[in-house]
């Protein structure tokens, strides 16, 4: 790591600058009045929560959004974007926290796209653009073969390619959003050394995040934001990690506390078990398993190496090449979701609006999913609707959901309702096994908190829970052992009391792990 | 004021537009009354029983489109399943000898039957080949119209009647029809698949879980839905409603097969078309059904008496789909097809 | 077997593949800038249509060609305002389109010719052919090269330019990047809608002449439906070929084989509805064979 605090003399004349910027999304101020300096040669933090604004400024730093009032100015000139073309002509690059990439396309094509240098007949010399990019490769010490399709890279070299393409089009002034959200602790370092070198060679450099270990360790100077204001900004060493969290949140959550409730009963075993590709290798491994009642068992792994088809093994959704499941002592290897799920297990879906949610449907409808056909909502095949409505109310009721009555639409509730819906339908049959998978994705952090204590509860009551996620913090605050998988396989299983971000980053980068 | 600009100046534009064009234009009034008069009047209101007639058919093959459209499955194939219906029920009516209630009930049967399996096929297509639905079933029309050409074509052809149709069904069979008009009986059954459509759709558990499914159908998989059964039942209901259609088409109109009698008036397209405008809401599809069997009559009537040809009827339903297309909401999920 | 292989089959292949090929290969370009395009079928109808009357007009080839390539731009247009402007289904209008192409077509047959069913006078002027003087004089094959329309001649040339337009222009790279993510083209500064529009636009071109290679060139007169289901094999093409135009030249002459094979046979005795289904058969087996890796879709990650 080079000095994360180097003294250098700051360019005082601003790359780019917003001045007293606003925007309203009806009554909601989601900008109010912020202005702040882009410097060359500096890393900036914009911090703060879910919905404190940070995107919605960065949006209209990058010309996605107009401001309601206030203006941009770029190299001391007043603009106004009308699109994310106009910023990147005036030298601005952004990568998206969900990557704007063409999967089917090469690293090359990627890059190229928008920024072709086409001759005036058209035509793309790939040649040229080819020598241009691998020189510029060479310059910030990237590797990436630039003839595969991107939707075969893992995710941090994707991470790459988007800011490969900031670089191709020369980008002064550098916007990442969220960029460690999907990387191990040392693809985190090695971005954040590469972001180092992108400062050294003159550039702004802003990143979003709300991890404030991160902040401390890569930016020059933080800016904190809460509900559209800008509360705080400092250079980041004149403050400290409290200080920001203090400022970031406003007000105490308290973390739900965290105890040991196993017994002794075995509620999940896993068996050898494989799932197949359509082609290529198996997607999971001869992976092995066992959760007791009352255990927490967190999955840890980079995005791809197998979360998905063991989440979807268990639920029942793809079937297995290889290995046996039992829940509560039944084998459940060949019975469908709707079997598993009248046998106790719950699933909390990552992918809310389509696979945890029917969002065009009504709330009481979405309530009853997965148990409309037990005798608590229907007769011969009549559906019960007042069994039905008195549900969605209870959730609305007992899991404070924002909304007006079980007739309303979820599509018209925020993302933390959403999966408050999700979270009462899925714990209120009481199961025996929770699948929870990256259950505080996108939602506030009051809503993660209670989210998290309820599924704490489930676990008290003595229900196994398998929590995955790709927020180390979240594992580390709920489970009581971690397992990490890597290409398809169990690569070391950890303890509660040897939790380490470091070990278990190795591990989720296919280094070998520990095992208990 | 918003009020008024988004939702009530364009009707009340039209509208009054039309009301003055009339007043300033007499002989659009008498097209309007041409067009009225075709599509309910007549000696005895014969057109509007013929519209009714008409709604018969058109509302079956929007019932069929509608039962798979609210599951997000895209069967277009309601042609063909017609198509082999019909042919199947022609057949029995010819060649089944007995009382003709036995032999029309058994014909209803095997009509459902066929077109429900004709449906199914598509559905095989899908589910072991990986044809998506909406092409397998499309492609499958083509088929079946060739077929059941070729069988009134050649073997079974009535040969002294010159045209490419069969004989006759067994004249007892006829679907009877209310005194004194051409209406069969056809459409108290169309009305009764309705009316157990809507009911199944609001308060049968088997309804509930096809809506959500048409919803999302990943949603449906992981609450545990028997989705693989719901989707061959809900296929094969659809293609049975259109064997039924195909079955009052021939016992209570034609009482024969004539070759393209299904094909040639887009019944199938057209049940689309009202399935779309009713927004795929169970309630308002044999309304909507109604709407467009009146254009097509009407539009008849207008082509007799002020010469325009009737076939204006189906370029005012492409137009209505364009706009209700752009209307924003989005009709189907689940759309296969790779590029999109 | 070799009763059929005859010089007159080959001399008849060509149109019978030409206005699939022509729809096929504008449908791909659809289907890679993200327009599920099923409307061939139609835009290919409003073609033959306008190239009839075109023709019949002005007594004049030239005219029909332009008459047919217009209209199937406008329905083009038609298609891209409702789908990719206001938002509508790209199925939903589809069926709206193909319903207004066969609806519009027959009542104007009616409204103008004043003719029920069919319509063909000598003053519909056909368009010119030529042959390439060496591969004509092939034995057996030869047929293939000799005296074919304008249309077909075009449409083998358009195989290998959308082939090195999608991999070595901007616009092909921006069109296949509009496929795959509209949303990262409109980050990348290019808006997805217009690239796909410039794709229904070259759709429409190439399904109008489709048209008016069936309208003008295989016969002189217009039939109401006269596409005849050859739009719909042309969507098979598109989803099975992956916008490969090679692969879609090829699979459209073996499409138009069938066709001319069936069309011998007819002449030999066997019903016309049986060669009349053949295509759609063999394009059920081919999407069957196309689609075999996509069975058990275990969704891979992201």
């Amino acid at each position: 790591m080079p000095d994360p605090h180097p003294q250098r003399p700051f360019n005082k004349a601003a790359l780019g600058r917003l001045v007293d910027v606003s925007r309203a999304f009806g009554p909601l101020k989601a900008v109010d009045a912020v202005s702040v300096d882009f410097f060359a040669g500096e890393i900036l933090a914009i911090v703060g929560e879910n919905g404190a604004g940070k995107s919605t400024l960065m949006n209209i730093l990058f010309g996605m959004l107009a401001p309601d009032s206030g203006h941009v100015e770029v190299a001391g000139h007043k603009v106004s974007f009308r699109s994310s073309r106009d910023a990147i002509k005036a030298g601005l690059g952004m990568v998206h926290q969900h990557f704007m990439l063409f999967p089917g396309l090469s690293v090359l094509e990627n890059i190229l796209v928008g920024a072709e240098k086409a001759t005036r007949s058209g035509l793309v010399d790939y040649r040229a653009r080819r020598a241009e990019v691998q020189e510029l490769m060479q310059q910030f010490d990237f590797s990436l073969s630039l003839d595969q399709p991107v939707g075969k890279l893992p995710v941090h070299a994707r991470q790459q390619v988007e800011i490969m393409k900031m670089l191709f089009r020369a980008a002064r002034l550098i916007i990442l959003d969220e960029p460690t959200a999907v990387l191990t602790p040392h693809e985190k370092d090695r971005l954040f050394q590469m972001l180092g070198r992108l400062r050294d060679d003159g550039r702004a450099v802003v990143i979003i995040t709300h991890k404030l270990d991160e902040v401390m360790e890569v930016s020059d100077r933080v800016m904190i934001m809460r509900a559209g204001r800008k509360i705080e900004e400092t250079p980041t060493r004149a403050t400290s990690r409290d200080q920001i969290s203090r400022a970031m949140i406003g007000r105490e959550i308290a973390s739900p506390p965290k105890t040991d409730s196993r017994k002794a009963g075995i509620a999940l075993e896993v068996r050898g078990v494989s799932v197949a590709r359509p082609e290529g290798p198996l997607a999971l491994e001869n992976l092995s398993l066992s959760l007791r009642e009352g255990e927490v068992f967190g999955i840890a792994g980079v995005a791809g190496n197998g979360q998905k088809p063991l989440v979807e093994a268990l639920v029942g959704l793809v079937p297995l090449s290889a290995g046996q499941i039992t829940l509560g002592g039944v084998e459940i290897t060949s019975l469908d979701v709707g079997a598993r799920r009248r046998m106790g297990l719950a699933y909390l879906a990552e992918d809310r609006m389509r696979v945890g949610l029917a969002d065009a449907a009504r709330i009481y409808e979405n309530t009853i999913a997965g148990r409309e056909g037990s005798r608590a909502f229907s007769r011969r095949g009549w559906l019960r609707m007042r069994a039905a409505r008195q549900s969605g109310a209870e959730v609305i009721r007992d899991y404070d959901v924002a909304a007006s009555g079980p007739m309303q639409r979820v599509s018209d509730l925020s993302g933390g309702n959403k999966q408050k819906i999700i979270v009462g339908r899925e714990l209120a049959a009481e199961p025996s096994l929770v699948i929870a998978e990256n259950p505080s994705w996108g939602v506030d952090v009051g809503a993660m908190a209670f989210i998290h204590q309820r599924l704490l509860a489930a676990a008290t009551r003595g229900a196994a829970v398998l929590l995955v996620s790709s927020d180390l913090e979240e594992l580390f605050a709920l489970s009581d052992r971690v397992g990490v998988l890597y290409d398809g396989r169990m690569n070391g299983i950890f303890p509660r009391a040897e939790l380490d971000a470091y070990r278990i980053g190795a591990a989720m980068a296919g280094k070998i792990g520990g095992a208990a | 004021m918003t009020l008024f600009r988004h939702r009530l100046f364009w009707p009340l534009a039209l509208t009054g537009a039309v009301l003055v064009s009339l007043v300033l234009f007499p002989s659009l009034w008498q097209m309007v009354l041409a067009f009225l008069d075709g599509a309910a009047g007549g000696r005895g209101h014969f057109n509007f029983f013929s519209t009714l007639s008409r709604t018969s058919l058109i509302g079956g093959m929007a019932l069929s489109v509608f039962l798979s459209f609210r599951a997000g499955l895209i069967n277009i194939g309601g042609e063909g399943q017609l198509v082999i219906g019909g042919l199947v029920a022609a057949l029995v009516g010819i060649y089944l000898p007995g009382p003709g209630v036995l032999v029309g009930v058994v014909s209803l049967l095997a009509a459902m039957l066929a077109g429900g399996l004709w449906a199914l096929l598509a559905g095989f297509f899908e589910r072991v080949l990986s044809v998506p639905l909406l092409v397998g079933s499309l492609l499958l029309n083509y088929p079946a119209s060739f077929i059941a050409s070729y069988l009134v074509s050649h073997p079974l052809r009535d040969v002294n009647s010159g045209i490419a149709q069969s004989h006759r069904i067994a004249h007892g069979a006829y679907l009877p029809r209310f005194s004194g008009t051409i209406l069969d009986y056809g459409v108290l059954l169309m009305a009764a698949f309705g009316i157990a459509i809507i009911v199944v759709d609001r308060s049968r558990v088997f309804g509930y879980r096809a809506r959500m499914q048409g919803i999302s159908p990943e949603f449906a998989r992981a609450s545990g839905f028997p989705v693989t059964r719901m989707y061959f039942q809900i296929l094969f209901g659809s293609g049975a409603i259109a064997g039924a259609v195909g079955f009052v088409a021939v016992f209570g109109i034609a009482h024969r097969y004539v070759d393209g009698m299904l094909v040639i008036p887009l019944y199938a397209w057209t049940g689309v078309v009202a399935v779309l405008l009713a927004r795929v809401n169970p309630l308002w599809v044999l309304p909507a059904a109604f709407l467009f069997a009146a254009l097509q009559t009407g539009a008849a009537g207008l082509e007799h008496s002020a010469g325009i040809p009737r076939e204006m009827a189906q370029v005012v339903q492409g137009v209505i789909i364009l706009f209700l297309a752009a209307g924003g909401q989005r009709f189907l999920q689940n759309t296969t097809g790779e590029g999109a | 077997m070799s009763v059929f292989l005859d010089p007159a089959l080959f001399q008849s292949l060509p149109r019978f593949f030409t206005p699939i090929l022509l729809a096929a290969l504008g449908g791909s370009l659809c289907q890679r800038a993200g327009v599920f395009n099923i409307a061939l079928e139609g835009l290919m109808l409003i073609g033959a249509f306008a190239a009839m009357a075109g023709s019949y007009a002005f007594q004049s080839w030239e005219t029909g060609l332009l008459f047919g390539a217009a209209a199937g731009l406008g329905g083009a247009l038609l298609f891209a305002w409702f789908s990719v402007w206001r938002g509508g289904d790209d199925i939903v209008v589809s069926i709206g389109l193909n319903i207004l192409a066969l609806g519009g077509s027959a009542y104007l047959l009616r409204a103008v010719f004043g003719a029920r069913g069919s319509f063909d006078s000598p003053r519909i002027i056909a368009l010119p052919q030529f042959g390439l003087p060496g591969l004509r004089d092939i034995p057996v094959i030869g047929g293939a090269f000799a005296a074919q329309s304008l249309l077909v001649w075009l449409a083998l040339f358009l195989v290998p330019l959308l082939a090195a337009l999608l991999a070595r222009h901007s616009f092909g790279l921006r069109l296949r990047a509009a496929g795959e993510n509209p949303v990262a083209l409109a980050a990348a500064g290019v808006n997805a809608r217009v690239i796909r529009t410039e794709a229904l636009v070259i759709c429409g071109l190439l399904c109008g002449l489709a048209g008016a290679q069936l309208s003008i060139s295989n016969v002189t007169l217009f039939t109401e439906g006269m596409s005849s289901g050859r739009g719909w094999i042309a969507v098979v093409i598109v989803l099975m070929c992956n916008a490969r135009m090679w692969l879609v030249l090829l699979t459209a002459v073996v499409f138009g084989f069938i066709d001319a094979l069936g069309f011998r046979i007819q002449g030999l005795g066997m019903p016309q509805q049986f060669t009349d289904a053949l295509p759609y058969l063999l394009a059920l087996g081919v999407l069957a064979l196309a689609y075999r890796n996509h069975r058990n879709p275990a969704k891979d990650q992201g």
